[in-house]
């Protein structure tokens, strides 16, 4: 956070005067004449018909623009793709993690309607930059309406020649496949996601080896996220400094926020990153419900640990200043909680959620999850004890890090720091403990936070 | 004290034999449907990874995978039962009991639940007079309480037998959408718009879908279950 005169900066520059370049407002964008006539694929006919733009090349503008995934992890899209092999004999994949089923998140979904040129482009570009054969959009199920508007835009994509042999004539093949997934929020995680494009269980994996060198029956694979993918002509198009110098600086680019909750204008929203968490709220999704006090807000989906509102002063919405924060920027999908929210209740429903998508491979996942659900179900309906608070804390430890993917991490963090951060809550829930002097033992008394 | 608890059925072991549902004349795919299951293996560099696909298409044609169903999949792939079995049991929109007519998706996952999506289950709780994962006597509507849709700024919502979605539900919406239903009428395709177009330019972006088709974020209800 960088405070001038005291008062709270934003890292978005101008944000009120920003033109939007993931979702610009051209009607019917996401047809691929309309696209075309603004530009579009102009970025693919650079890459592929630029003979002194190599492979290489590409991959290094896209590490130099400093663009993070936006699927929630934020690891260097440019690094990533660095990871793949140098091209062999054997086949190479990507997949297109359009899962998007972090709870709080809906702004792929927003992106793959009206703008799914972008994420095509997007794929084509990397697929030149890593060399490879075919990519695979998996797409979770319950979007079924979607990914039947997106294979209409593919097929015209193959019919015009920019997918599939012969790329406009310029000897690059590669082809694109949409893969329905069939509901589980696991598939979300890469390995998981590989395992269920594979046609099995969507077990994770352990890592390593990592995709990039293992994947998708066992070839080198590489991970994206639709945003992330969108980015890419964009960075081709605009060039790696500009998009450096959108937004915050170590997390740099335009990004779409997905605001739900307790506001009066939610919405999925372009900025460039690094906005004020009190301009988001306050100024562009139009101000707390009925005028309330804003009590908690979870920045970036499920996974993420709640900030209290006295938390988010001068912080931004980046991955640096999240973090100083105490959470993370995850997907940018905010989640608003006004004053009279109850946070017990709502971490029940979060805990009853990762019990039900846990994928059973891993007993302290499996079971830890479903015992974090029954204490703090325990603890919402009146019969918990003090003790009970610390046993949440306990078990979190006893979880963390010991799976093999993170969803027992992802599942502990808001519990962790909904109970610390909003101990008080939990603990007037909780039935008063008794000494056996027979003395009432006051709320907090058992343990410092 | 919260309200949402949620009767949720025990769900027992499967039948090891049960009654098959189709029989063998009933157990084949149209050419049609081959040639997408063709179409489908050469999609990927192990045909097997058409599996998702090929139970999608069964659930469609069959309405639910009873192990018959699982089988004949199986068989299409060439790969063995368990392995298939396996598949369908692991996702959630895989249909493995016989379905009402219509099977409304509530969702009430935490986004859902502080608009109000306990709510909207309740109220279909006692308007169709069953509960989670139950079937109304007439074999008509499913319901189920469901994890996040994706739709978190029109919430709360639901999805329509793994197909539409209806956004920013109230009591009056889920009368009528019941009402429709009855009659065979399933809701449409609904383009829900961005903020920023509404200011920028004019709201819907899309030619293609009637203004009937086009819905808004909207400033959530207050929730009555969670207070």
């Amino acid at each position: 956070m960088e405070a001038t005169n005291g008062t709270p900066q934003s890292k978005a520059g101008d944000w009120r005067s920003y033109e939007r370049v993931l979702l610009p407002p051209v009607k019917d964008l996401h047809r691929l004449e309309v696209y075309e006539q603004h530009g579009g694929y102009d970025a693919l006919r650079t890459v592929l018909t630029d003979d002194s733009l190599t492979p290489g090349d590409v991959t290094q503008a896209v590490k130099e623009s400093g663009l993070r995934g936006r699927g929630g992890a934020g690891f260097s899209t440019g690094m990533k793709w660095s990871f793949m092999p140098e091209p062999d004999d054997r086949p190479r994949y990507l997949a297109c993690n359009a899962d998007e089923s972090e709870p709080g998140t809906f702004k792929d979904r927003q992106l793959m309607e009206y703008n799914p040129h972008l994420m095509f482009e997007g794929i084509l570009i990397a697929c030149y930059a890593m060399q490879i054969d075919a990519c695979y959009v998996y797409t979770r199920g319950e979007y079924v309406d979607w990914i039947d508007h997106m294979q209409v835009e593919l097929d015209k994509l193959y019919d015009k020649g920019y997918v599939g042999d012969n790329i406009m004539g310029t000897g690059f093949s590669t082809e694109i496949v949409m893969h329905k997934g069939a509901g589980a929020y696991i598939c979300g995680e890469e390995t998981s996601l590989l395992e269920s494009l594979e046609g099995k269980r969507g077990y994770p994996r352990y890592k390593p080896p990592f995709p990039a060198q293992k994947g998708a029956w066992s070839q080198p694979t590489t991970i994206n996220n639709v945003e992330t993918l969108a980015c890419v002509p964009l960075i081709v198009n605009r060039g790696a400094e500009w998009f450096a110098s959108t937004g915050a600086e170590q997390h740099p680019g335009p990004v779409l926020y997905g605001i739900s909750g307790h506001v009066n204008r939610p919405g999925v929203y372009e900025y460039p990153t690094g906005m004020l968490i009190t301009d988001l709220i306050d100024e562009v999704a139009g101000g707390v419900r009925g005028g309330k006090a804003l009590k908690a807000l979870i920045p970036g989906g499920a996974s993420v640990p709640p900030l209290r509102a006295d938390m988010i002063e001068g912080v931004t919405m980046d991955a640096e200043s999240l973090r100083e924060a105490g959470s993370l920027f995850g997907t940018g999908g905010m989640l608003i909680l006004d004053e009279d929210t109850d946070m017990v209740s709502w971490l029940r429903r979060v805990t009853h959620f990762y019990q039900h998508e846990s994928c059973g491979q891993c007993t302290p996942c499996r079971e830890g999850t479903g015992w974090l659900e029954q204490i703090v179900t325990r603890i919402d309906e009146g019969e918990g004890r003090l003790r009970d608070l610390d046993l949440l804390l306990e078990l979190g430890d006893q979880m963390e890090g010991r799976t093999i993917c993170a969803f027992a991490d992802a599942a502990v963090w808001p519990v962790r720091n909904t109970v610390k951060r909003f101990r008080e809550e939990f603990e007037a829930k909780c039935k008063k403990s008794v000494h056996p002097t027979g003395a009432e033992v006051s709320a907090g008394a058992e343990t410092a936070a | 004290m919260s309200q949402f608890n949620v009767k949720r059925p025990i769900v027992g072991l499967p039948e090891q034999d049960p009654e098959p549902q189709f029989s063998d004349d009933e157990l084949v795919w149209t050419d049609d449907e081959q040639a997408k299951i063709e179409r489908w293996k050469g999609q990927y560099p192990d045909p097997k990874a058409a599996i998702m696909n090929v139970l999608w298409l069964a659930q469609e044609k069959f309405g639910w995978l009873p192990p018959e169903v699982i089988q004949l999949c199986a068989d299409t792939l060439d790969m063995d039962y368990a392995r298939a079995f396996g598949v369908a049991t692991f996702y959630t929109q895989y249909y493995k009991e016989e379905q009402g007519e219509y099977v409304l998706d509530v969702c009430t996952c935490f986004s859902c639940q502080m608009m109000g999506g306990y709510d909207i289950f309740h109220y279909l709780e006692e308007k169709l007079g069953i509960h989670d994962g139950e079937t109304t006597d007439d074999g008509t509507f499913t319901l189920k309480e469901v994890e996040c849709l994706g739709c978190c700024g029109s919430a709360p919502m639901m999805q329509v037998s793994n197909g539409p979605y209806v956004h920013n539900l109230t009591k009056e919406k889920v009368d009528q959408l019941i009402e429709n239903l009855r009659a065979g009428q399933m809701p449409t395709f609904t383009s829900v718009t961005l903020p920023q177009d509404e200011d920028e330019m004019g709201g819907n972006r899309r030619t293609d879908v009637q203004p009937e088709q086009v819905e808004t974020y909207q400033t959530p209800p207050r929730a009555e279950a969670t207070e």
